[in-house]
């Protein structure tokens, strides 16, 4: 029992795009990254649309903005450690402050 | 849009007043004609910085030297996996760097501009974000390369193979801007005396020549990957759609027989079985067992 609703935990996060550019290129790739090295199932939601996070091809297609809204939800049994990197790493903006961007 | 900038303790912060390093995003008329006739750059030189077509290179003017280089520009959505470049000029004057940019993009910012003591090493150190700049997308590149390669396992779909394609075409672009840096590089390096570098600056394009070079040769191996692959992945794709087809063929068969047994015992003439009183229930098992008879086939025939 205890077993199960570790694997079927689920938790959500509101997370705010602070790269001017946006949702651009190299964030893409780090959320992907980041959400296919963890054991849990992430979607991320701007607006209307929801995607797998780990699909850079669907992450690349949102085309979101700077100071956008994004509400990613996890399922898996490390949600919440998956949400906290994500949250980390939009808070510094992937690190992407360093000359460029997209 | 003008933004002016000075160097103050080792770093480029903004000075909105008498900054000596200024940087003009997409100039409007006014701006370019002050570019023009009072700093006397060259009309021609200038809209190359604003035109993505145009290559890399190093010129000598009478009060300033340009360069002129490429950079990656911004992903967008509506690129459809088209990565396209842009082109960014340095006017370096002996006491102003004037820097023209088609996009508004954060330049001075990061580790590489912590120790800046010259307006030589600040026109280096945005060359040189540049070629990372180049090495992050070609690692992005090869992340939706991936990705797409999966879709075109699975699907029929044009539209992933479309995108692989716009991928090459980003990867020759890429690999065009970069060669094309590298030989400003080169230049920059043989011209390190005309344009007063120090041999820190010069050690440093040493480094600059050795990234590019790393970074030229991995777009090359993608682009030569991706495309020596495309034809095996067009034939996944239509070997795909054969195998959705025969399927489609053989569901056509199997319930063309039963409707063409039942469609025989249907003629408006005098047939067997016409006054049989399970006629029904035969004809219903004749046509049942022709597609019974079909499967047996598919199997034996290891379609």
């Amino acid at each position: 029992m205890a077993m199960e609703e570790m694997v079927n935990n689920t938790a959500t996060r509101m997370i705010t795009v602070l790269n001017p550019a946006g949702l651009h290129a190299r964030p893409s790739l780090a959320v992907a990254q980041t959400v296919r090295r963890s054991k849990s199932k992430v979607e991320v939601r701007a607006g209307q649309q929801t995607v797998d996070a780990s699909d850079i091809l669907q992450l690349l297609s949102m085309g979101v903005p700077c100071g956008a809204e994004l509400e990613f939800e996890a399922t898996g049994p490390d949600a919440e450690e998956v949400l906290d990197s994500l949250a980390g790493m939009f808070a510094n903006r992937f690190g992407l402050f360093d000359g460029h961007v997209g | 849009m003008l933004k002016r900038m000075e160097l103050s303790g080792g770093k480029v912060v903004p000075n909105g007043d008498n900054g000596n390093i200024h940087v003009y995003v997409n100039p409007d008329e006014t701006e370019r004609k002050y570019l023009v006739e009072k700093l006397e750059l060259d009309e021609h030189t200038l809209a190359s910085a604003l035109d993505p077509d145009e290559l890399a290179r190093l010129e000598f003017e009478p009060n300033h030297t340009a360069l002129i280089f490429k950079r990656p520009r911004n992903y967008s959505s509506e690129d459809m996996f088209v990565f396209k470049i842009a082109s960014v000029g340095l006017f370096l004057f002996e006491n102003r760097l004037i820097v023209v940019l088609s996009e508004d993009i954060p330049l001075f910012q990061g580790k590489q501009f912590a120790r800046i003591t010259s307006l030589q090493e600040v026109a280096l150190k945005i060359i040189y974000s540049s070629i990372a700049h180049f090495n992050e997308h070609l690692r992005v590149i090869n992340a939706v390369s991936d990705a797409l390669e999966d879709q075109i396992n699975a699907s029929m779909e044009n539209k992933y193979l479309l995108s692989l394609f716009s991928l090459e075409k980003s990867l020759v672009y890429y690999l065009n801007g970069i060669g094309s840096n590298g030989k400003l590089i080169e230049r920059v390096k043989n011209s390190a005396v005309k344009l007063k570098l120090t041999t820190e600056s010069i050690e440093f394009v040493d480094d600059m020549i050795i990234e590019n070079q790393q970074c030229y040769e991995q777009a090359s191996t993608y682009s030569n990957i991706l495309a020596s692959m495309m034809d095996a992945r067009v034939s996944i794709v239509s070997n795909n759609l054969n195998w959705l087809i025969k399927t489609l063929t053989i569901i056509t068969i199997a319930i063309m027989l039963p409707t063409l047994v039942v469609s025989v015992f249907s003629m408006n003439v005098e047939i067997p079985l016409e006054d049989h009183p399970y006629a029904f229930w035969v004809i219903l098992a004749m046509a049942l067992s022709t597609t019974y008879v079909v499967r047996l086939v598919w199997r034996w025939k290891k379609w």
